[in-house]
């Protein structure tokens, strides 16, 4: 029997505290589209894509109301269409770029990721066509997010692809200039990509993955900070260890909710029923925020030293909170600092607490990476791609995923703001140091080999 | 469960007072002494008002005259009131709502007579039985707030949008905030 306590808890949870699915993915197999007809793929992808995504908004939203639990997004990722599209031309990848963002407004989506490709020991001919269309495609459409996997643990780093993406990066930024840069926040370029990941920008359809799936991502530092405050608030003395066994049971309560709306979503759509992805994820509000549970955890902000370890703590309780509430946990499942999407981190940035360097230091304990950083227009694409470069260094050698999604923000500096508007926010300019001075390095090119720990068999 | 029963008669014994020490340990002693063995018994204290419902098999030898008896002068004694009923078979069938959902629907905002109405008279027009009603006061961030949890079986054939939407437009209607949610997403959050 349910308790008095147990129901006003939840309530809470779900009304102030911002508990919410953030998204729910529908993962399509797009390999039986194949063709080497650009015509007939898209009208196959379009036909597989109304198939099965056709009722997907509409279950979402019934069972959000029969739950009383907001579901944020519902989101599409697909085949990497560098594979699917490997027998088409150049300009031809456009058309079906387009396709795919027609496909996802009639199906109701706000986004559908696998504009993607996986280059981290070499590129095919359909890879290269793809990154090379990255900055007309993602300035075209308004639903696509692309992803490239540039770097595993198993293979190295592919520097060749490194450098590509920094100019891709510098390129996109510029096509979307009018909007501070937005384009570059649908690209994510990444070490150890999962193939599960319900997030954006980065989610695709793996290849081990079935025919189509669903995969859930939940969210709640709101919820986790509240619990916090509490317990500082009832005046015992409280460690560090006391504080994580709360962020663990707070994150076994978010990812129970994460499981049961994905299995009831997969059982209606007749799909199967993938992963929940348990991450922290923040928004612009107000009280959902990881900057803000550092706070909590007696940190002036963000970016001050003790940082690292907080983050180390906080990260590590969440996963061991969600894998006892599922047995089904996967995509990213971790903290994630996106600097843009969370106000506190863009506040951070402001008062000069937070630079580019703590933020890669902590990407080395925590989910994902150098995420939605709006950084000065006059950055060249050599430097980009020596950051991207150590970002991939620190997920292949630490055996994790990493990601990069930065945004050069044309004609502002230091000092300045980007705005992206809604999820995505708003940020300060964050500084970036020794500009220009690693061209060459980077001009080696080449592959930087797998580490000596990934040979496990 | 005790072994022999005099025909699956059953007997709801309810009692109501002043709570204080002892009650219960009264009323038991009457029912043993009586020969009659507890089957399900549930009671609460509101406002330092004492309820129980117990519902007791009379075994080989127990009297129903001899049991209202004792009752009765026990209620005199110390000032309760207590009922004694036999259950014919339909009444301990209980309401069955068909095949139906669990939900939970909490009314949370500022107290005011008519509020347990505004909100069941809804329901007793959609027939949805209620399996559980309670209302207190409790702190929601750091103020006092008043809610009423009503657990409800929705039968399948109704639809569930349409009752969420008329008990959120009643609750406008007499400024509290309505909601209406499956059992399972309390379940989820809160039991292993």
């Amino acid at each position: 029997m349910l308790s008095s306590e147990e129901i006003i808890r939840t309530i809470e949870m779900l009304k102030n505290e911002n508990l919410d699915v953030r998204t729910v993915t529908l993962g399509i197999s797009l390999r039986d589209c194949v063709s080497s007809s650009a015509t007939e793929l898209c009208t196959r992808i379009r036909s597989k894509i109304k198939r099965i995504a056709g009722g997907m908004v509409a279950v979402c939203d019934t069972i959000s109301n029969k739950y009383g639990i907001p579901i944020v997004n519902k989101r599409l990722a697909v085949t990497p269409i560098a594979a699917v599209a490997e027998a088409l031309q150049r300009e031809e990848y456009v058309v079906v770029a387009r396709t795919l963002d027609e496909a996802a407004q009639e199906v109701g989506v706000n986004f559908i990721g696998g504009y993607s490709a996986l280059v981290q020991k070499g590129f095919t001919r359909g890879d290269r066509h793809l990154i090379a269309t990255l900055p007309e495609v993602l300035s075209a459409t308004r639903h696509i997010c692309a992803s490239i996997n540039v770097a595993s643990t198993k293979a190295g780093i592919n520097m060749d692809a490194v450098l590509l993406m920094g100019q891709a990066v510098k390129e996109i930024s510029l096509a979307t200039a009018r909007e501070d840069g937005f384009g570059c926040a649908k690209l994510c370029v990444f070490a150890n990509m999962p193939e599960d990941n319900p997030f954006m920008a980065g989610a695709y359809l793996g290849y081990g993955e079935p025919e189509s799936v669903i995969n859930v991502g939940v969210s709640g530092p709101g919820v986790v900070k509240k619990e916090l405050e509490r317990a500082l608030q009832s005046g015992k003395r409280l460690t560090l260890g006391d504080l994580s066994e709360i962020i663990k049971k707070t994150s076994f309560r978010v990812t129970r909710v994460g499981e049961l709306i994905a299995r009831e979503v997969a059982e209606r759509l007749g799909v199967s029923f993938g992963i929940v992805d348990l991450s922290l994820a923040p928004t612009p509000t107000v009280g959902d925020s990881v900057g803000e549970i550092l706070q909590c955890l007696g940190l002036t902000s963000i970016g001050v030293p003790g940082s690292t370890a907080a983050l180390a703590l906080l990260n590590d309780a969440v996963k061991k909170g969600g894998a006892f509430a599922s047995s089904s946990v996967g995509g990213l499942s971790g903290a994630f600092i996106p600097v843009s999407e969370d106000l506190n981190l863009s506040e951070a940035v402001g008062s000069g607490h937070l630079s580019l360097e703590k933020l890669e230091a902590m990407t080395a304990v925590c989910s994902v990476g150098l995420d939605m950083i709006a950084i000065p227009g006059k950055v060249d694409a050599s430097t980009i791609a020596a950051i991207i470069a150590d970002e991939m260094a620190i997920g292949v050698f630490n055996h994790k995923t990493t990601a990069v999604r930065l945004i050069p923000v044309p004609g502002k500096d230091v000092g300045d703001k980007a705005v992206f508007g809604g999820l995505f926010g708003e940020a300060h300019i964050v500084e970036v140091r020794n500009i220009a001075c690693s061209s060459a390095f980077m001009g080696f090119g080449g592959r930087i080999p797998a580490p000596i720990t990934s040979i496990r068999n | 469960m005790a072994k022999k029963q005099a025909k699956g008669t059953l007997v709801s014994v309810s009692v109501m007072g002043d709570d204080r020490p002892g009650i219960v340990a009264g009323v038991s002693k009457v029912l043993y002494e009586n020969a009659c063995n507890i089957e399900a018994l549930s009671q609460t204290v509101i406002m330092g008002q004492f309820a129980m419902i117990v519902v007791v098999a009379p075994l080989k030898g127990s009297k129903a005259e001899a049991l209202k008896k004792a009752l009765d002068e026990l209620g005199r004694e110390v000032s309760l009131e207590i009922q004694v009923r036999l259950l014919n078979p339909e009444e301990r069938l209980g309401f069955d709502p068909g095949e139906a959902e669990p939900f939970v629907i909490t009314v949370r905002g500022q107290d005011r007579p008519g509020l347990v109405y505004a909100i069941t008279a809804i329901l007793a027009e959609q027939g949805i039985n209620i399996t559980r009603l309670g209302a207190e006061v409790v702190p929601v961030d750091r103020q006092l707030e008043y809610i009423q949890i009503y657990e409800v079986d929705i039968p399948r054939h109704l639809d569930c949008a349409l009752i969420q939407r008329a008990l959120r437009d009643r609750g406008e209607e007499i400024g509290v905030t309505v909601d209406m949610q499956h059992r399972d997403i309390f379940r989820a959050i809160n039991q292993i």
